[in-house]
């Protein structure tokens, strides 16, 4: 039996795909999972003026901001990426995306970027801005944190067999399909182009990041929404990235930083399976999963 | 609550029908700031646990220090969402043990309502209990008494008076747009299964208490309480008769709880309430409309528009209206300090609630023990609504036209 569910919530669509015995219980589940996304979108939303990411942008130049444990761990991941993938992910991007016209609103008078202006303390579990005019936006990360939340909450009602994704840009794999290896999914490399790469997942997940998903004109030039935040300048160095790992805010961050860096860093997880788009139109698939990727 | 003054209402003076948007007034955006936090604890961690969570989070006025729930899933999903809290499975236990606490949230299944407000309020805690306050009228006295007998403060969790688009609203319609009130409509629809899941099936059957018809109110009693509320508080009536029916017409996986029904509620002097909920559909949401002979108010819970009708009189501060379009009619959205906002240049952010309704009822609670301010929802008002959604409940279950007489909406 297959049970299917979907929702709005981040700017896209959420669907459940949920095999099992009774479909009543399996479509309760389905909901389930995807209720914890929309509570994730009403969380850290950047665009909710009751979001909790509102609360923390507006408060946390002035005064350390309190947070309960989920959100100060996705904080901290937010962190590690940065520090290992040497500033290439940063989650302070916001103002820099206003004042690019990637975000609505009129352009910040300064747009400062740095996670180094972030002090996340955990005796206290607080956070405080450093510097004026920070500003979070987990556009990059928030997808896999609420797939991570959602798939949890899968396995907690006992689903062995589900795919959940989000904007078929990440997702997240319980399990496998009866009689196969695992969901079988195309990476589609350039926009409107028939998928070369394919992922058998298993109980892991993927998220696939390229500049083309939203662009903006600006004085003739075509700009893709990802900004490498050490120029400050929407620039990548690779054409698509996909990131695999057991965690979907891993693989959803790690994707948007090796699209920006265009190859692994030293300091990426061991168990971070990545897929690289090179300018040449090669496929450079390196990390403890490579088997699951087939080429075409 | 200050009544908005004439010219922060802007009315279209069109032919034809103007809606218009009512927004509160966004300048009191501070949540308590400057109070010392008060030390809250949440008892039950479900759905509404959660999100009752993460409302309290915004308030620097209070401090989340206990949560309590049997099921130690929930409990440890709820500490996860608050910071250095105590966990209990037992609320005599919380009450006993935590002494800090100051309030209660009492958001279990309704029928488990009666114990934990009688325990908390004897402990000299304040209680905000989630509506409906009961699962029958028995229970729901004893709490309403307990309540006036007790000097621990209650709110009962009627969102709606605490709202500020409804509270708008409503000083707008007792002042004009609900004279001559023709009939009233509520609307509920949600497509999902009211499910819940669980790893083992013991577990499961308790977490689906909305499913069971031993305690279970239904659509009608669970959420159209909150509705039928809003029209009790607009009216200042409430229903005399309620005759409904309802039916599986989508989830036909062995429930006996309706997932579609539909209410005719008569209120004095022959003014009647449709009322409609479902399970099996989306579309429109949750809502309720009053028509008037001057105009027809709808109120979505982030947002409000009024309908003018096209002989009603003009009035004079049109010259801020922010005009929307309605299907075939063009409406004039209404934003509450709209001058202010307007000098601001931001006029286009006062458009819908900043923040869930759930946000306002906690902050109402807040104020009241922290400042001294009056409760907007006390035990009366929530014996009385709640007393409404079980005879509703009760219509429906039996197919007959259940009479509300005043004796059953008194306490005593």
């Amino acid at each position: 039996m297959i049970a299917l569910a979907a929702r709005p919530a981040m700017g896209t669509r959420f669907e459940a795909v949920l095999a099992g015995e009774e479909e009543g219980r399996l479509r309760a589940a389905g909901e389930e999972a995807l209720e914890t996304i929309e509570e994730e979108d009403l969380r850290w939303s950047l665009f909710r003026r009751g979001s909790l990411l509102t609360l923390i942008n507006a408060r946390a130049g002035d005064v350390s901001v309190r947070l309960d444990e989920e959100a100060f761990d996705l904080l901290e991941t937010c962190r590690a990426i940065h520090r290992d993938s040497e500033g290439a992910f940063d989650p302070t991007v916001a103002p820099l995306m206003r004042s690019l016209g990637f975000h609505p609103g009129p352009p910040p008078p300064m747009a400062p970027v740095g996670m180094d202006a972030v002090d996340l303390d955990a005796g206290s579990r607080t956070v405080r801005f450093l510097r004026r005019g920070i500003a979070l936006d987990l556009g990059a990360i928030g997808k896999g944190h609420a797939l991570d939340l959602a798939a949890a909450r899968l396995r907690e009602a006992g689903i062995r067999c589900a795919l959940l994704h989000g904007g078929t840009s990440s997702a997240v794999a319980i399990g496998a399909p009866p009689g196969r290896e695992g969901w079988r999914i195309g990476i589609r490399g350039e926009e409107g182009a028939e998928p070369r790469l394919f992922v058998e997942l298993r109980d892991r997940a993927l998220s696939v990041s390229a500049p083309h998903g939203r662009t903006l004109l600006r004085d003739g030039e075509r700009l893709g929404h990802v900004l490498d935040p050490r120029s400050r300048r929407p620039e990548v160095r690779a054409r698509a990235a996909a990131a695999v790992s057991p965690s979907a805010r891993l693989a959803d961050g790690w994707s948007t930083a090796l699209l920006v860096l265009g190859e692994r860093p030293p300091r990426t997880p061991d168990d971070l399976t990545s897929a690289i788009l090179d300018e040449a139109g090669t496929w450079r698939v390196e990390g403890p999963d490579r088997r699951i990727f087939e080429a075409r | 609550m200050t009544g908005p003054s004439r010219r922060e209402f802007l009315l279209d003076a069109g032919g034809a029908l103007a809606a218009i948007s009512l927004f509160p007034d966004l300048s009191g955006a501070s949540p308590l700031a400057g109070a010392d936090p008060i030390e809250v604890g949440v008892i039950g961690i479900g759905r509404q646990g959660r999100a009752i969570l993460t409302e309290l989070q915004k308030f620097d006025a209070a401090k989340v220090s206990a949560l309590c729930d049997v099921d130690p899933s929930r409990l440890e999903s709820g500490a996860r969402r608050a910071s250095g809290v105590e966990g209990f499975a037992d609320h005599r236990a919380m009450l006993e043990k935590a002494k800090g606490l100051k309030a209660v949230f009492v958001a279990t299944p309704t029928h488990l309502h009666r114990a934990i407000v009688e325990d908390s309020l004897a402990a000299g805690r304040a209680v905000y209990c989630e509506a409906p306050i009961a699962s029958t009228l028995e229970d729901a006295r004893a709490i309403a008494k307990g309540a006036r007998g007790s000097k621990s403060i209650f709110q009962a969790g009627l969102q709606a008076r605490s709202n500020p688009i409804y509270r708008l609203a409503w000083s707008f319609f007792r002042s004009a747009a609900g004279r001559d009130l023709a009939s009233m409509r509520g609307h509920h629809h949600r497509k999902t299964t009211w499910r819940v899941t669980a790893s083992e099936p013991a577990r499961e059957a308790a977490l689906n208490w909305r499913l069971d018809p031993e305690v279970s109110l239904g659509l009608e009693g669970e959420q159209g309480t909150q509705q039928f509320d809003v029209f009790h508080w607009f009216t200042g009536r409430y229903p005399v008769s309620v005759r409904g029916a309802g039916a599986v017409r989508l989830h036909n996986d062995g429930r006996k709880v309706p997932d579609t029904v539909l209410l005719d509620l008569a209120f004095p002097e022959g003014a009647r309430l449709s009322y409609e909920a479902s399970l099996a559909n989306s579309f429109e949401g949750t809502h309720e409309v009053f028509h008037g002979s001057q105009a027809t108010i709808k109120l979505a819970w982030t947002a409000g528009w009024m309908f003018k009708e096209a002989d009603s009189p003009t009035q004079g501060w049109e010259v801020y209206a922010n005009r929307q379009r309605f299907g075939n009619e063009e409406g004039i959205t209404l934003i509450a300090d709209a001058t202010k906002l307007a000098a601001q240049g931001k006029l286009q952010e006062g458009v819908g609630l900043p923040q869930p309704p759930l946000y306002y009822a906690i902050e109402s609670f807040l104020k009241s023990l922290a400042q001294g301010e009056a409760v907007v929802c006390g035990a009366e008002e929530g014996y009385r609504a709640t007393a409404v959604g079980i005879l509703a409940h009760r219509a429906v279950a039996t197919g007959e036209t259940v009479e509300i007489p005043e004796s059953v909406l008194k306490v005593d």
